[in-house]
């Protein structure tokens, strides 16, 4: 039995580069012919040694179309052509290849073809309707960049329906919720939701907020008349004012109109539930692993690299150089197995693409895997209007997916 | 390592201000972590610091400006100033930051609306503020009208003292801090060099 919420769920990955239309991809001049289809074989050994497309290894030489009559009809890719070269004027052909078109009787044309290899699926498609090319889906070491197994699927859905369910907990308006998940024993590390006006945690650090998904719903109730008075009309205003409190999709919204709150109190506007997650899970790691600061000087020489320095150039050459990434700390010291470097491997649900200070955030932190439902127009970073996961400089890349719920 | 600002003529006060921010670097290196620190101003008044606590925290993102930030909005809460109050000191704000901001810092900051930023050395990594992202400048027009403007830029300026920001990251980088030998740190230094 087919599961009929699975069917209208739906994962896609969101690549580092943005797919790009044929018709802004570069392209290149080429001379191309029809050939009679038995003798395709001939003509493509032949024409890789006299005209190897050698910086177009992605182009196939032969391309198959149906003509007008519905028939079979072939072309073959010649030569090169300048980008100056027109249709019937062939003379600058290379002597062999004229021969070649001398002895079959063939009329050479001119024909595009992309320049570059497709990076995506969607982006080889639309090379395709230029000139066939060959499409090889990159291959990440991270589980689930070419499809996830129904089982995978189920276990991705289930998770986002904690967080859509945590941004509802609310009450009348929608904020944005996160979800960190240990998806090695599917295992929920830590939630968060945005917190911009009910920030009540004391120090931002050390243990004051051991109870914190206890405290934390208490808090909501407390301050559930903040947020009304903050946001009285909400309800009135369209569907589209419902989301005003979503953190991440107006982060500036927090000094903007409709403030009659009298006080400060519990205003935190950088409290987005990203960040409150990552606090919550690295409190956990304290607290569940208390001991281990001293004995893991590796792991903290490591986390350097994450920090907000800059780096010297020399940095890397002491014991550095094998700390490349969290993975490669899994293999060599067994502690990380039960206690991971940060977040590395862990994934993280937001029901709203991130903005652009929680993206980098999860970089930060070492975020396996970023699964969100919503896109993010105003200000998401993961593809709307920055693409962190692009971003070559960073020193760590997560793998972006957005999942697509029904109705 | 060099950046915008750097040999324009920086009136005492910057380099003052920066002088700070370098001795709460120097605090970060002390307790071993990376040696970040920067100084809130308003009105000439030093009103917040913070350095970075990323290993401390396990937190990642507990950078020096996150640092710095939560003591302010720890303190007006406690002193009962209104949204509108901390939105406009923090409109009256300049940071001195020894390393550029990252991205997620130079974001928060223009969340929070900051006037300006003096910072050391650049970030060549992470920056936000011109190395890898150019969040200060960024003044995104707003997607539906009667929206709050999205996206508020800072003026922002390098370079300020930062060969003195190198040279404590390198310190860091490279055998810890010599000129700080403390006996409470002696063993965990070593264990950090081995
Ligand atoms: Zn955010
Ligand atoms: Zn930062």
């Amino acid at each position: 039995m087919v599961n009929e919420k699975t069917e209208l769920w739906q994962i896609i990955h969101i690549p580092d580069k943005p797919p790009i239309s044929p018709a802004e991809q570069p392209t290149v001049n080429a001379f191309a012919s029809v050939i009679e289809p038995k003798l395709a074989n001939t003509f493509i050994r032949r024409l890789n040694q006299i005209a190897p497309l050698e910086n177009l290894r992605h182009v196939k030489r032969i391309q198959k179309r149906n003509d007008e009559k519905g028939k079979n009809q072939l072309s073959v890719i010649l030569c090169l052509a300048s980008e100056t070269e027109n249709d019937k004027q062939s003379n600058n052909l290379p002597e062999n290849v004229q021969e070649l078109i001398n002895s079959y009787q063939l009329s050479p044309f001119i024909t595009k073809v992309c320049k570059y290899a497709a990076t995506s699926r969607e982006e080889w498609e639309e090379q395709c309707k230029l000139w066939p090319t060959s499409y090889h889906p990159p291959t990440y070491n991270i589980n689930g960049i070419t499809g996830f197994g129904e089982e995978d699927s189920q276990s991705v859905f289930d998770f986002m329906k904690v967080a859509v369910d945590l941004a509802k907990s609310g009450g009348g308006l929608m904020v944005n919720a996160a979800v960190i998940v240990d998806p090695s024993v599917q295992q929920i590390i830590a939630t968060g939701h945005d917190q911009i006006y009910s920030w009540h945690n004391k120090t931002g650090t050390e243990n004051s907020h051991l109870k914190k998904p206890a405290s934390f719903a208490s808090n909501l109730n407390s301050n559930g008349a903040s947020h009304l008075t903050v946001f009285p009309n909400n309800l009135h205003n369209g569907p589209e004012r419902l989301y005003v409190g979503v953190s991440c999709l107006s982060p500036w919204q927090w000094c903007g109109q409709q403030l009659d709150m009298e006080t400060s109190c519990y205003l935190h506007p950088l409290r987005h539930a990203a960040i409150v997650a990552i606090e919550s899970s690295a409190e956990r790691d304290r607290r569940l692993f208390p001991g281990l600061l001293h004995t893991e000087k590796s792991f903290e020489v490591e986390s350097m690299q994450s920090s907000c320095a800059g780096s010297p150039a020399k940095r890397q050459k002491t014991n550095l150089a094998n700390v490349e990434d969290g993975k490669e700390l899994d293999a060599h010291s067994e502690a990380t197995s039960v206690r991971p470097y940060l977040c590395t491997g862990y994934d993280i649900y937001l029901v709203w693409e991130p903005c652009t200070m929680c993206a980098m955030a999860l970089v930060h932190q070492r975020i396996r895997r970023i699964f969100y439902a919503f896109p993010n127009p105003n200000a998401g970073a993961l593809g709307s209007v920055h693409r962190l996961q692009g971003e070559k400089s960073l020193n760590h890349h997560y793998a972006v997916f957005r999942v697509v719920l029904p109705q | 390592m060099e950046s915008q600002g750097q040999g324009e003529v920086c009136s005492p006060e910057t380099l003052a201000y920066m002088e700070l921010a370098i001795e709460q670097a120097k605090h970060a290196l002390d307790c071993l972590e990376v040696p970040v620190g920067c100084v809130m101003v308003e009105s000439g008044n030093v009103i917040a610091s913070g350095r970075n606590r990323t290993t401390e925290t396990r937190n990642a993102t507990r950078h020096a400006e996150m640092e710095a930030i939560d003591v302010l909005l720890e303190q007006w809460q406690k002193n009962g100033l209104s949204v509108s109050e901390v939105a406009e000191i923090f409109s009256k704000c300049t940071l001195y930051v020894t390393c550029e901001p990252c991205i997620m810092c130079a974001a928060a900051l223009s969340i929070l609306g900051i006037k300006e930023v003096y910072y050391g050395c650049a970030n060549d990594k992470f920056g936000g503020c011109g190395s890898i992202l150019s969040l200060h400048s960024s003044s995104n027009q707003p997607h539906n009208s009667g929206e709050v403007a999205q996206g508020k830029g800072f003026k922002c300026t390098g370079g300020i003292m930062a060969s003195e920001a190198v040279s404590l990251l390198r310190c860091f980088y490279e055998q810890g801090n010599p000129n700080a030998p403390k006996p409470h740190r002696s063993v965990t230094l070593q264990a950090t060099h081995n």
